[in-house]
């Protein structure tokens, strides 16, 4: 039950809705008395033969109003109650997406997407079970039961009801009894469920060796054999419950019998007549829902707190890249420069970067070349602050990164990410990512810019065709342009290629280079790159190797030295000579 | 089309898939009719309760009338009764639950088979998650529609007219009267039905929406957060978030207008028309107060059932999507090429294991040929390496070899037969895959050499592993041959996969062996012991090699350069470099220099 307490700052926030709710469900509960009284009455009525047509006309009015009333409440209760779990579930989700934005990389590095998506729909759904069925249950049943059992004992007679009433503690011990068996075979089912999707995963991710070996006779046998297992389980399951229905209706059965055969008993002695007699087992016909419910009620609040705990312990990461103590908020400008000492990523000890120092002047253009896993992303990311530096500090305009708000530094640059990454959204859309608000000529400008325009033309929409998953499918070469068009826009005084010509042919590379240095002069660039061919014409170029600045200089510069840079450049000739079946380009 | 027309085109195709499942339940007609019987018999005890505290009210209480043995002999029925009713309504539930597991094992077996008779490019094209929760998912909801859908509605059918015979048996007339609730329930069914329909589909829409919009941006965190766009994905999920909340208030607002509510209304309604029937009847003549409890009683329980049947109408609707989805698999028809189906005596067999390509061109899409005109011989016993740039159409020419692929123009001959002729049995035998990433399943190391061979004993498995160089390492394990292998065998090095898949095709005795050699680094020593073994496997074997390091294949007696889809080289080693092409440069580029560019590029 703590998860009622856990979820208080809701129920205090939604203070008057809850207690409206709960006030209206009381109300319904006590209404609910009528009827039964009302029947009882008339027999009683009937029985004396004192019943007149006024009598009947009245009792059957009162019936009338009451069910209106009591409609009109079921209605209010349930909008206010169950509307209210929405909302929190609206809020838990709202939270949860507000918190997820603020999150660096590193924490996406260490949780899977699925995960987080799980906690955001299933334990979201979970806690909102709690705050509907777990609080109607709580109510409801506690309510219902305390005013029919005050009833029955105070307006019908006290010994009646503790007769009848003998066979139902017998009967919560049996249903929970067979609620814990449930549970341990549910489990047992459940695992089974588990065996045949993981037998199906590795069927699909198999099916060429299953082809080319023959096996799917034998694997569908096997999957007949796991599914046989999953029956088997299953009617384990349905054995006990197919159990809970007639326990109880025996029960009930006896207790009727019990109030039936004792009020009999009455009747003859006077104590009671028989239209008191019928109200009375009306009355223990409204108790079976509370009662049952109150075991339900554990499991839900179970499942709820379970949730919950992990709900809170995901919105209580800790957020690790933040604005430092008196960051102004200024969009940096000017000459970069690195002074790193050694750079290590969080919860590792082996530096991945070393003694990077080197200043690029406002309007250059930067190379950075290496192997994959010299840390050419990493140098890169440290600028966009994805990551914090550890030993050593990076400065644009002479001011440290860090004294600027992340908003503001981040404002002056524009990055292309390695990997490409769109959004299921229009095409103009995508490249207007950055700024919403921009108009269709500019989207076309950065489009043109990135060498993409005449491809986006083609596209049956042009720029309104959608991409992703139910949209066109387009080549890695045109994403990474339309990821370009889109750092463009921006217009920022930074832009940082991370490696973001890979999949477009040399012709079309030269073709943005060129547009980027007429259009970007007294910009800065700074291109990671395994082509060397995309970093010819910088300003400066750095060739990392494990983690360090082997050489630095212009490409000529790099030439004439005949090392590292001269060697991997004479390679990439002979590469685009294989790539090209042999022949000269 | 208008939305009446697509309303109704969907009401009827909805029909015709509750239809198809229920075919499904043609099998165990005797089961269900035994079901039947037992539900008939326990309903029959359950409305006879409150017809004996009816004869014990009228015929002993009123009149205060208590002999001992009737009385003792009424209250023993009464017991009795619950008994039975509660013995026959457990057998019951459990044979329409065995029965309804048993179909949907069928369904699921029924789609797997289908599943594995599909052909590669089906797989290429549909993504492995929606095609597991298919064959899983998918029938877990039509396995809810059975057993519980079903069930509810069939078990609270009887119910309802149970206990309507037996109002009938009390108050002929007053029953009579009652049946006008029929059509209103019906009607209140049938408008909560429709409404909640349209809701249900606009809050699963909304929720899938919102479930893209989340997976989206923790993907794509990092570009929101580069090009400092959080406050405005959060006012879009924002959006989203609020959208599917309305959806779902909407839903509320039909469920509590609706359903309990409004059923509990009707129950007060009849309760006011039974009562004044009663009153004023009595106003003339004396009314058995035992038929007014009776019909009291049974009035209470009467309108249960329907709420539970009301409250499972949606996963009736859930149950029928996930059918559809389930049903078009089972429709799919990119088969898988079939072989020859002739008896094993008419099919070829592979004796010698020469093979021939013949002009062969083929394409994926139909569009763009992947391989244009390759034609060559691997005569029994030879070696050929295929050798080119990624997407030069090497892999091709193994998927077409395998036959997972059906070729368009051209034709594979083996051993004088045309490919089409073999037996798919005879060829899976007599060709042996080794793929590039190999695949280990759970279960132990027997179990990934032999696969589903049961003529394949525990002797042959260890002398496929030791020809392999696999032994050594495998008797290191703890369990040695069983040990268990995990998921995607994570606990093995690559290395030591390779060496296990080679067992596996090993274990075959194959006469023609195709290797798609692996691109992963393995250390040192696995590697000599990869070399080695894949030395001895091709010794006596046709084989067809994809080579990405030259060096495994300067033996190879043909050597075939692809590129763009075409053999644009062919030759041995030696040939190969003394005609200075491509194979040439590729060597050059493999040796690790840059520095002999200038020999390269003047060649």
């Amino acid at each position: 039950m703590r998860v009622f307490l856990d979820l208080m700052w809701f129920f205090k926030m939604h203070k008057l809705r809850y207690l409206a709710g709960i006030t209206l469900l009381m109300l319904v509960a006590i209404l609910s008395l009528i009827p039964p009284h009302a029947v009882g009455v008339i027999i009683d009525d009937m029985q004396a033969k004192t019943l007149t047509s006024g009598v009947l006309v009245y009792w059957v009015l009162v019936l009338g109003a009451t069910a209106a009333i009591i409609y009109v409440l079921r209605y209010l209760w349930r909008i206010l109650l169950f509307g209210a779990a929405m909302q929190l579930a609206a809020l838990l989700r709202e939270r949860l997406y507000q918190h997820f934005t603020k999150l660096s990389p590193q924490f996406y590095h260490q949780n899977r997407i699925g995960d987080l998506m799980a906690h955001s729909t299933n334990d979201v759904q979970a806690i909102e079970q709690t705050a509907t069925d777990g609080v109607l249950t709580l109510v409801d049943s506690i309510t219902t039961g305390v005013v029919v059992i005050a009833t029955m004992a105070s307006t019908i007679s006290w010994k009646l009801t503790l007769i009848a009433l003998i066979p139902m503690p017998l009967m919560a011990l049996a249903t929970a009894h067979y609620g814990k068996l449930m549970h341990e075979r549910f489990h047992k089912a459940q695992a089974a469920f588990a065996d045949i999707t993981e037998k199906t995963q590795e069927n699909i991710a198999g099916v060429r060796v299953i082809k080319a070996f023959g096996q799917e006779d034998v694997e569908t046998q096997s999957f007949a054999d796991l599914s046989l297992d999953v029956v088997q389980k299953n009617i384990a399951v349905a054995r006990i419950d197919a159990l809970f229905d007639p326990t109880i209706s025996l029960f009930v059965g006896v207790s009727y019998l019990l109030s039936v055969g004792f009020g009999a008993y009455f009747v003859t002695r006077g104590a009671m007549n028989i239209g008191s007699l019928t109200t009375f087992t009306l009355y223990l016909g409204q108790l079976i829902w509370p009662m049952l419910a109150f075991g339900w009620l554990f499991n839900i609040v179970e499942r709820g707190r379970a949730s919950n705990d992990r709900v809170r312990t995901l919105l209580a990461v800790k957020e690790d890249i933040v604005n430092r103590d008196g960051a102004i908020d200024r969009v940096p400008t000017g000459d970069i420069s690195y002074d790193l000492h050694t750079f290590t990523y969080p919860h590792t000890t082996t530096p991945v970067l070393r003694d990077i120092h080197f200043d690029l002047a406002k309007g250059q253009t930067l190379g950075i070349v290496g192997r994959t896993g010299t840390g050419k992303t990493t140098l890169l990311k440290l600028l966009l602050r994805e990551f914090d530096c550890t030993d050593g500090d990076i400065s644009i305009g002479g001011d440290s990164i860090y004294r600027v708000t992340l908003d503001a530094l981040r404002g002056a640059i524009a990055y292309v990410p390695q990997d490409h990454f769109l959004f299921s959204a229009s095409i103009a859309n995508n490249i207007a990512f950055a700024r919403a608000t921009a108009q269709m000529p500019e989207i076309q400008q950065a489009a043109k810019m990135a060498v993409i325009h005449d491809d986006i033309v083609r596209f049956p929409e042009g720029y309104a065709t959608l991409v992703g998953e139910r949209g066109v499918t387009l080549s890695g070469g045109q994403k990474q342009r339309l990821s370009i068009a889109r750092a463009l826009l921006m217009e920022a005084e930074i832009l940082i290629l991370d490696d973001s010509l890979s999949a477009v042919d040399a012709k079309t590379e030269s073709m943005i280079l060129e547009a980027l240095r007429q259009e970007r002069r007294n910009k800065t660039t700074l291109i990671a790159t395994h082509r060397l061919s995309a970093v010819e014409q910088a300003d400066l170029i750095l060739v990392l190797e494990d983690g360090q600045i082997a050489e630095r200089g212009t490409h000529d510069e790099l030439m004439r030295q005949g090392g590292l840079y001269a060697a991997m450049y004479e390679r990439q000739q002979l590469e685009v000579l294989v790539e090209h079946g042999g022949v000269s380009a | 089309m208008n939305e009446y027309e697509s309303n109704t085109r969907q009401g009827r195709s909805d029909r015709g898939v509750l239809m198809r499942l229920l075919r499904y339940m043609r099998p165990y007609r005797q089961p269900l009719v035994g079901a039947f019987i037992m539900l008939g018999i326990a309903t029959a005890t359950d409305v006879l309760g409150p017809i004996i505290i009816k004869v014990f009210i009228d015929r002993y209480l009123q009149p205060r009338y208590f002999p001992r043995a009737p009385l003792l002999l009424l209250a023993g029925a009464y017991v009795g009764l619950l008994c039975i009713t509660a013995i026959f309504n457990y057998l019951q539930v459990i044979a329409f639950q065995k029965t309804a597991l048993k179909i949907i094992q069928t369904i699921r077996v029924e789609v797997f088979r289908k599943v594995q008779g599909l052909g590669l490019s089906f797989f290429d094209r549909t993504p492995a998650g929606s095609l597991v929760s298919r064959i899983t998912n998918d029938t877990e909801a039509i396995q809810d529609l059975f057993m519980s859908v079903l069930s509810t509605f069939v078990q609270n059918i009887f119910l309802l007219i149970g206990i309507y015979i037996s109002m009938f048996f009390l108050s002929a007339r007053l029953a009579a009267l009652c049946l006008i609730l029929a059509p209103i329930i019906v009607l209140i069914m049938h408008v909560y039905r429709v409404l909640s329909t349209r809701i249900y589909h606009l809050s699963r829409q909304r929720l899938s929406l919102l479930n893209a919009k989340l997976n989206e941006s923790l993907q794509g965190m990092y570009v929101i957060q580069a090009m400092r766009q959080e406050r405005r994905l959060r006012r879009e999920f924002g959006e989203i978030n609020e959208g599917y909340r309305q959806a779902r208030l909407r839903n509320i607002h039909v469920n509590a207008l609706l359903l309990r509510p409004l059923i509990d209304v009707l129950y007060m309604v009849t309760l006011m028309v039974v009562l004044s029937f009663f009153g004023y009847q009595s106003l003339h003549v004396r009314v058995e107060i035992g038929v007014l409890y009776a019909f009291v009683n049974y009035l209470e329980r009467f309108f249960e059932p329907i709420n539970n049947m009301m409250v499972r109408l949606n996963s009736f609707q859930q149950a029928i999507v996930a059918s559809t989805r389930v049903f078009e698999l089972m429709d799919e028809t990119t088969l898988a090429p079939i072989g020859n189906l002739e008896t094993a005596s008419s099919a070829p067999l592979v004796t010698e294991g020469r093979i021939e390509f013949r002009n062969v061109t083929f394409s994926y899409d139909g569009r763009t040929d992947v391989l244009r005109s390759i034609s060559f011989v691997a005569e029994s016993g030879q070696t050929v390496a295929l050798v080119g740039h990624t997407g030069s159409g090497k892999s091709t020419i193994i998927n077409l070899l395998m036959r997972f692929y059906e070729i368009d123009q051209g034709e594979i001959i083996i051993d004088g037969s045309s490919l089409q002729a073999f037996a798919t049995p005879e060829l899976r035998r007599r060709i042996g895959l080794v793929l590039q990433d190999p695949f280990l399943f759970v279960g132990d190391i027997r179990h990934n050499v032999r696969l589903g061979n049961t003529d394949i004993s525990d002797a042959d498995i260890e002398a496929a592993a030791q020809f392999v160089q696999a032994d050594a390492f495998i008797r290191k394990l703890p369990n040695a041959y069983e040990e268990k292998v995990a998921e995607r065998g994570a606990k093995f090095s690559a290395g030591q996969r390779q060496l296990l898949s080679f067992a596996r095709t090993i274990a075959l005795q194959p006469k023609v062996l195709v290797l798609d050699e692996a691109t992963a680094s393995v250390d040192t020593e696995t590697e000599e012991a990869i070399q080695e073994a894949l030395r001895k496997m091709r010794k006596g074997r046709t084989t067809i090699a994809i080579a990405h390091r030259l060096s495994t294949i300067q033996d190879a007696d043909l050597i075939l350069v692809l590129h763009q889809g075409e053999i644009v080289e062919r030759g041995n080693h030696q040939e190969l470099l003394t005609q200075r092409g491509l194979y040439h440069k590729m060597y050059l580029l493999q040796q690790g220099t840059g520095l002999r560019r200038t020999e390269a590029v003047q060649a």
